[in-house]
């Protein structure tokens, strides 16, 4: 009866979608801006991201976050072909550019110069179409192989989690390789000789659109209706298609389940690779920050085709594409479109998406098909803290990181240690979510933003004192983070991560790009209190002795941070010593054992969106006060993710696992030696930190803390099998030797 | 005697399957009972309704409430918990860990005192009286992929135990333990009946069932086709009919 409700309210949805489109296509109005060449370019752009994904997922069970990167790096890969007839290479790792940056920073007149890799090959000056796009195919295939072979390969038997932190590496890496070699400015794409663009085809309807509009809306097609006859009629596809249900079917039916993942992947990468050219040089132009954002329609269109039907998913992506223009005219032209005080509402096209997917996801519950792989895979150990590390390493960390900001580092140092400090709290709130319950957020900078906008408000327009805008901020997190859990009690896993993503780009368009919140060209600025940061130059005298240098930022900047970590690096790691952390931990595990054991399941999962939403406004709520001041850029999804990297780089289930992943951050302590002390440029903040990523969720998932247990074990082994078995204090000072054969089963 | 659980024309549907057929069944306080029945017969379906893991049709009463409507975590807070065949304990967590979780009682201002003193009065009885009467207590440190399959059983049903619940459903505890396992297994659920628990176990293996339950159901393509005391069942023309045959003797030994 339950079952037939949805399937009566799925049917009534997706008729009103159809009488939409419809009506759009009707409306003479509505169509001129509806069915347009650029619309159906963007939506063709979208179709072979998406089309890429479900092959992904068809034949290898895997969510490709980063399917609109790879998109987008074979359109650079053709386009600089075909303007210097040259193929770019990713930086490669150069010893020699830390001997340089040494040398430098002893001797700055000292012109040293020692070879590095090439950045490119050249075949030439420029090159044909067809030369530039045959290398670029063979490019995509290689991409395939790759990706199959290195990262997707080895992940094959790990949890969900690991596979979708490879692909959102990449995500951040194929980005950050495009910065470092052309910058962020868009890039032109020559158009293809046998296109006249000055003249449109005259369609019926009155529709005009450019030859080349018109030949990839038809290549689109013709490709769905291809892969669909590939799916459907031939043995390979008989076989992916039974690989997906149960990886036993493909076996009988004479094909190996890896064989089939890597032919799969070269097919995605060569249709995203092929549609995305034609559709850069419909577009113009590609840059490293539009494309990759369009994962999330992409990732809406398979979902909207339950990752299995090539026409749907099509379809959803071509409709989703050409609505921009459609929102853009109503913005422009109706009255009746939301506003916000004077100005129109922004970003309701980036939030249409996220209302599909919401209403795809509930109706269906479990929309993605559980692949019947043999998975022994398991997320990273979450270890209790031992009674050392409470008990005298936390406070000796916390004066050692007080004494460095305070007497110790200058100006640029301090800085960053208060990024540092800000990072570990974003990574704090990431351990609770994913760490402990195992849930995916990837929206948790979304929340932290929430709160900054929320505390910029609250101090400049309604004086409320210091600190408490912090509370309200991280409450209103939470709230928000609540409500978000609510798909989190149907769906789980990758589900999850789809809708935190669109939550994200939704909030950040939709919120932040507000005028009435972010304040338009100025700002938000935020009323900071004199305690945490004098407008003049001021030194402290602490104990007698002169603290900081006189000069921005002041220490006491990072002092305020510094107690805010220190308080919820207990609080979390205290979690995880309670009953509730154990509730936590048993929910991640099994939770339907965790259920007849009388937890709460739906209560804890709440319960832990809502601790790491406060977490994470607090973080925001604190960068608010850092910066004195609040801009969208820090809040977008793309920080979202750039956290999620760290905090798993870190170690994902740890507080040691924060505090390393803190470290890390863009502007952390970390880059801001390499670049300070190596003149390692920032642009590899991304870079390092994207490939860091793929290579730890292959090699290493327990990440950094994970590591350097696994090494105190091995030595406190080494010297137990000399003195004889460890006791007492010895055992009690750590996780039992005994555990090191788990995770060496869960690192190789 | 007064029923501890009861359960009233209670049937499970798959699709257009009734894996469980109207089945009248009453577990009464302080006993051992028993369900057999042939494999697919709907013995573990059955486990699954009475704790809330598939939605069930007719009536379930434990210690008289309706739990019917419950979802699986409020039925074991009420007192009644649950064994799995596949055991599936926490992985994630150690033995004694593992145990803790079902044992701990909390509520809502406990989350808030978890942040800051976690390890404030720790009652750790239950968890200590349920590694004692299993005899696992020297596994309390380690993770359940350290141990043995044995092992990880014995810690299965004292998870369960933990949480001192009035009734223990137990689903095939004995699969997998050769005989004389098997046997130490049944003094082992006499010792927790003598203890005031109940229990309810399913299970195959014949000789164990008929050896140590005081009472039996039997069940065969989801309909109750017996239920007596073990020499009754025995005896029961259509039990020896549909399942028993040979292995009733060979159990009696």
């Amino acid at each position: 009866m339950k079952g037939s409700l949805t399937k009566y309210l799925q049917w009534f949805i997706g008729a009103s979608a159809i009488v939409m489109v419809a009506w759009a296509l009707i409306d003479s109005d509505s169509r001129a801006h509806f069915l347009t060449g650029s619309g159906l370019a963007s939506g063709a752009l979208i179709a072979a991201i998406s089309l890429g994904v479900v092959i992904t997922y068809r034949g290898s069970g895997v969510v490709n976050f980063a399917n609109s990167a790879i998109a987008m790096y074979i359109a650079y890969v053709y386009a600089v072909l075909r303007k210097d007839g040259d193929l770019f290479l990713p930086p490669l790792p150069n010893p020699f550019a830390l001997v340089e940056g040494i040398v430098h920073k002893l001797d700055s007149t000292s012109t040293l110069d020692l070879p590095d890799w090439p950045t490119r090959i050249s075949f030439g000056p420029d090159m044909q179409f067809w030369p530039a796009l045959l290398i670029s195919v063979v490019f995509a295939l290689l991409l395939g192989l790759v990706l199959h072979f290195f990262i997707f390969r080895p992940l094959r038997q790990a949890p969900p989690l690991a596979k979708v932190v490879a692909s959102i590496g990449l995500c951040l890496y194929l980005p950050a390789v495009i910065v470092r070699r052309f910058g962020i400015q868009p890039f032109t794409v020559q158009s293809i000789p046998y296109f006249k663009v000055d003249r449109p085809v005259s369609l019926p309807l009155g529709v005009k659109i450019n030859a080349d509009e018109l030949v990839l809306t038809i290549l689109v097609i013709v490709l769905t209706v291809a892969l669909y006859a590939v799916f459907q009629l031939t043995r390979f596809g008989l076989a992916t298609r039974a690989a997906s249900e149960n990886e036993k079917g493909a076996v009988v039916l004479g094909f190996s389940p890896e064989f089939l993942a890597g032919a799969n992947w070269i097919i995605s990468t060569l249709i995203t690779g092929v549609l995305g050219i034609f559709a850069a040089t419909v577009l113009r132009t590609i840059d490293p920050n539009v494309i990759p954002a369009l994962i999330i329609p992409a990732l809406t269109a398979a979902l909207v085709g339950s990752f299995t039907s090539f026409g749907w998913t099509t379809f959803a992506a071509m409709v989703l594409g050409m609505q921009f223009g459609l929102v853009k005219y109503f913005e422009a032209q109706h009255h009746w479109y939301p506003k916000s005080g004077t100005s129109i509402f922004p970003g309701m096209e980036r939030v249409l998406p996220l209302v599909i997917i919401v209403l795809v996801l509930f109706l269906r519950g479990k929309s993605l098909p559980t692949r019947g792989a043999i998975s022994s895979g398991r997320l990273p150990f979450s270890p209790t803290p031992p009674r050392w590390a409470i008990r005298y390493g936390g406070p000796a960390l916390a004066l050692a990181t007080a004494i460095c900001g305070l007497f110790i580092f200058g100006p640029t140092f301090r800085l960053a240690l208060a990024n540092t400090l800000i990072g570990i709290i974003i990574c704090l709130s990431i351990v609770v979510i994913t760490g402990y319950i195992g849930q995916i957020s990837l929206a948790q900078m979304a929340f932290a933003g929430i709160s900054a906008f929320l505390v910029a408000k609250l101090t400049t327009q309604h004086n409320v004192p210091f600190p408490i805008p912090i509370f309200i901020g991280a409450v209103v997190a939470m709230l928000v983070g609540v409500l978000v859990a609510l798909p989190a009690l149907r769906v789980r896993g990758v589900n999850l991560a789809i809708v935190t993503l669109a939550f994200a780009v939704a909030v950040d368009k939709a919120v932040f790009g507000n005028q009435s919140v972010n304040g338009g060209f100025v700002g938000a600025p935020v009323k900071v209190p004199q305690l945490i940061s004098q407008p003049r130059d001021v030194q402290y005298k602490i104990l007698g002795i002169i603290a900081g240098d006189g000069k921005q930022p002041n220490p006491m900047t990072a002092m305020f941070c510094l107690v805010v970590v220190v308080i919820l690096c207990y609080a979390v790691a205290n979690l995880r010593r309670s009953a509730t952390g154990r509730r936590m931990l048993a929910t991640r595990s099994n939770e339907r054992a965790a259920a007849a054991a009388g937890v709460n399941v739906s209560g804890m999962k709440i319960l832990a969106f809502a601790v790491s939403a406060f977490i994470a406004g607090v973080g925001g709520a604190v960068s608010a006060y850092r910066f004195g001041g609040v801009t969208p850029d820090k809040f977008n999804y793309v920080q979202s993710l750039t956290f999620f990297a760290f905090a798993y780089l870190g170690g994902i289930a740890s507080v040691y696992g924060s505090i390393s992943g803190g470290f890390l951050v863009a502007g952390g302590l970390v880059f801001t030696f390499l670049s300070e002390k190596l003149g390692v440029p920032s642009e590899f903040t991304l870079i390092l930190g994207g490939l860091g990523l793929v290579v730890a969720s292959v090699r290493n998932p327990e990440g950094i803390a994970g590591a350097v247990r696994q090494i105190g074990m091995n030595v406190r082994r080494k010297r137990g099998s000399r003195e004889g078995p460890p006791e007492g204090v010895a055992a009690g000072a750590g996780p039992s030797p005994s555990t090191d054969t788990r995770e060496v089963g869960a690192a190789s | 005697m007064t029923a501890l659980l009861q359960t009233s024309g209670m049937s499970v549907t798959f699709g257009g399957l009734k894996a469980v057929n109207e089945v009248d069944f009453r577990v009464e306080k302080g006993k051992l009972v028993g369900l057999i029945g042939p494999n697919g017969a709907g013995k573990t379906t059955f486990i699954d309704g009475i704790t809330g893991f598939v939605p069930t049709t007719g009536r379930i009463e434990f210690n008289g409430r309706d739990i019917g409507s419950m979802p699986p975590h409020r039925r074991a807070k009420l007192g009644l918990g649950r064994t799995w065949q596949s055991l599936e304990l926490f992985d994630d967590l150690s033995i004694r860990e593992n145990l803790q979780v079902a044992a701990e009682k909390q509520s809502v201002g406990s989350f808030f005192a978890d942040l800051v003193a976690p390890r404030r009065k720790r009652d750790d009885s239950a968890t200590d009286w349920a590694l004692d009467v299993l005899g696992i207590a020297d596994l309390a440190t380690k993770m359940p992929n350290e141990i043995s399959q044995g092992q990880r059983k014995l810690v299965s049903a004292a998870r369960a135990l933990a949480a001192r619940p009035e009734l223990v459903c137990m689903d095939e505890p004995a699969a997998g333990l050769d005989s004389t396992e098997s046997q130490v297994l049944g003094a082992r659920l006499r010792d927790i009946i003598d203890a005031g628990s109940t229990i309810f176990l399913v299970d195959h293996d014949m000789g164990l069932v008929l050896n140590v339950c005081d009472y039996i159901y039997v069940i065969e393509f989801g309909l109750k086709i017996a239920e007596g005391t073990p020499a009754e069942i025995k005896r029961d023309a259509r039990v020896i009919e549909a399942y028993l045959g040979q292995s009733a003797d060979e159990g009696n030994h």
